[in-house]
């Protein structure tokens, strides 16, 4: 997947200028950067749920907006912070939904089975007859990471996974993501706000500051205290931590 | 439409999770609510049966009975047909806003109804054919009302990014604007005009508009059947533009394509029977209480047949009761205003 000058602007205001990456296959990239860098808004475009003003998006060699819908859904998914859903759905009923692009509303055996083992994956086996809005937060979530493995793409990409979640369901949830990765294969992409659990658990970082992309790299090249500083206007720290970079910022 | 009942029921088959490497047994019951669903759907059936049983024979003359057939039967359809649409329509039109206390008249549609056809009355005059020939007038308050609302609600919606709040504000403006405008137009026309006009604007179902009957039934058909492949995304439209968009729906003409049904769908229950708010308001939340599902096959089933019931209920005990001194139209406001209130302090609706 790679992306070419994309530009989004809100009424005049350009909140993505000019960016270009391309995302390593197979591995997961996580986009920082302080609030309104325009991190949400590229994942947004990336996914076509945001139309772009300008710059293209090439995804397996073919523009993502030049994609059947129904084809790209079972290629790439994407799941956003938006969880008003007004119905009365089980666990069991929100993950089938994730089979949707293969067999619309009439689901077969198979289909069956991938649901069943998305649910068993999340571990939410014992509660797939629960109602979503009778479950705790970090329970919800996992039900929706299971409705993105029900839909078995290649690509996932994952606005704010760890938001409004406490420290133990957000590192579980961050476990989680590392294993659809190097478990299940996927190349994932998360828009996160949380540096260090950007730092442990992803392989490459991309960070922006306003529209643009001010660095981009494995998480060793990224995460230094001059960058990170420059990023955020912040002082930075690092340690190292089993190898891994561990920011502290006050 | 009913496609995703056939599809509970296949999945009540316990032999389709037994394949699936021996999960418990509790997997099996995948959709609990299905059965009982078909039962509640069955005893409503059932009970709008007995309701139009009931209108048809009850205080019969048998010396008569085919002279009351042919002045009850037009009112009958007419009652079932505009409950199968306010309550299709409005289960719809709650789906795409992704709100359960908002109608198509909240929105003014109804009033949006209300000035266009006073417009063609004020145009054309009421001796003209666009007003005699009730099919034509018909015709062209459908396609009007089409136009205007796919316009303005569209345009609504697109605007307000389905804001609910945002829509329910701009819409009672609309409201307003429209009951200007009409109320305006009638004050300048003819006295002799405006009181033909008034008789196809009040609801009730004692003065039934039967010529346009078989044009309703044949146009719902056609929408119906034009709009199956949008019916069926009902259940994933549920799920928000977000999530929609990700499994592969073209939202946003899916739901400018379910928003002119809906449009349409009222158009004719209004050209029917007149202005009846809050009807759509109570049936459909009722029905989505009865049922607790996302399945939109019982949603709209169930809206329809509550609809039915009480319609029929309603002029059963208007005729015979009441003697017609008090038009249906009358109960279902007061007791949608009740319901309505309800709703709203419960607190969980909007």
């Amino acid at each position: 997947m790679r992306a070419d000058s994309l530009t989004k602007r809100y009424d005049g205001k350009t909140v993505v200028d000019a960016v270009s990456f391309e995302i390593p296959k197979g591995k997961i990239t996580s986009f920082i950067g302080p609030n309104g860098a325009g991190k949400s808004t590229v994942m947004g475009i990336l996914s076509r749920l945001i139309a772009r003003d300008g710059g293209e998006v090439s995804f397996k060699g073919k523009d993502v907006t030049g994609w059947k819908s129904g084809e790209l859904a079972k290629r790439l998914a994407i799941l956003t912070q938006t969880n008003n859903i007004q119905m009365k759905l089980t666990v069991w009923e929100l993950v089938s939904f994730g089979r949707f692009p293969y067999s619309g509303s009439r689901l077969t055996e198979q289909d069956a089975r991938a649901v069943n083992q998305a649910i068993e994956y999340m571990e939410l086996a014992d509660m797939s007859d629960s109602f979503i809005d009778e479950l705790s937060g970090g329970q919800r979530q996992r039900a929706y990471i299971a409705m993105v493995i029900a839909q078995d793409t290649e690509y996932v990409l994952l606005d704010e996974p760890t938001n409004n979640l406490d420290v133990y369901h957000a590192s579980n949830m961050m476990r989680i993501i590392r294993r659809l990765c190097d478990e299940l294969g996927k190349t994932v992409i998360l828009v996160l706000h949380e540096i260090n659990y950007a730092a442990f658990y992803s392989d490459f970082i991309c960070a922006f500051a306003d529209g643009k992309i001010a660095a981009f790299g494995t998480v060793k090249e990224v995460i230094n205290a001059k960058t990170l500083s420059n990023l955020y206007g912040v002082d930075f720290e690092i340690l190292d931590v089993n190898g891994k970079p561990l920011s502290i910022y006050y | 439409m009913m496609t995703a009942g056939k599809t509970a029921t296949r999945y009540d088959h316990p032999t389709a999770s037994k394949q699936t490497r021996g999960i418990d047994p509790a997997l099996a019951m995948r959709v609990p609510s299905s059965a009982s669903s078909v039962r509640k759907i069955t005893a409503l059936a059932v009970f709008s049966l007995i309701a139009a049983g009931l209108y048809m024979l009850v205080s019969i003359n048998p010396k008569y009975a085919a002279f009351a057939f042919r002045l009850r039967a037009p009112k009958l359809t007419a009652m079932l047909i505009t409950a199968f649409a306010i309550g299709g329509a409005t289960i719809v039109f709650q789906t795409i806003i992704n709100n359960n206390i908002v109608t198509p008249c909240l929105l003014g549609m109804n009033s949006l109804y209300t000035m266009v056809h006073t417009i063609i009355v004020f145009f054309f005059n009421t001796a003209s054919v666009a007003f005699t020939n009730r099919n034509l007038s018909f015709a062209i308050d459908l396609v009007v009302m089409s136009a205007a609302s796919t316009v303005i609600y569209g345009w609504l919606f697109k605007k307000t990014n389905y804001n609910v709040l945002y829509v329910l504000l701009v819409g009672t403006v609309l409201a307003n604007l429209f009951t200007s405008v009409q109320s305006t137009l009638t004050r300048v026309m003819d006295p002799n005009e405006y009181d033909a006009l008034l008789t196809t604007l009040v609801a009730s179902f004692s003065k039934v508009n039967a010529d346009v009957i078989a044009f309703s039934l044949a146009l719902m058909a056609v929408v119906m059947f034009a709009l199956r492949r949008e019916l069926s995304l009902l259940n994933v439209i549920t799920l928000g533009r977000e999530r929609a968009v990700n499994l592969g729906v073209d939202y946003d003409k899916t739901i400018r394509r379910l928003l002119l049904g809906v449009t349409i769908f009222i158009t004719i229950a209004t050209a029917l029977v007149g202005p009846i708010s809050f009807l759509g308001l109570i049936i459909a939340n009722l029905s989505r209480q009865l049922f607790r599902t996302y399945r939109h096959s019982y949603l709209i089933a169930g809206s329809a047949l509550f609809g039915m019931a009480s319609l029929v209920a309603g002029q059963l005990i208007v005729e015979h009761v009441f003697v017609y001194s008090v038009p249906v139209s009358v109960f279902v406001t007061v007791g949608g205003g009740a319901y309505f209130l309800f709703l709203l302090t419960r607190g969980k609706a909007v």
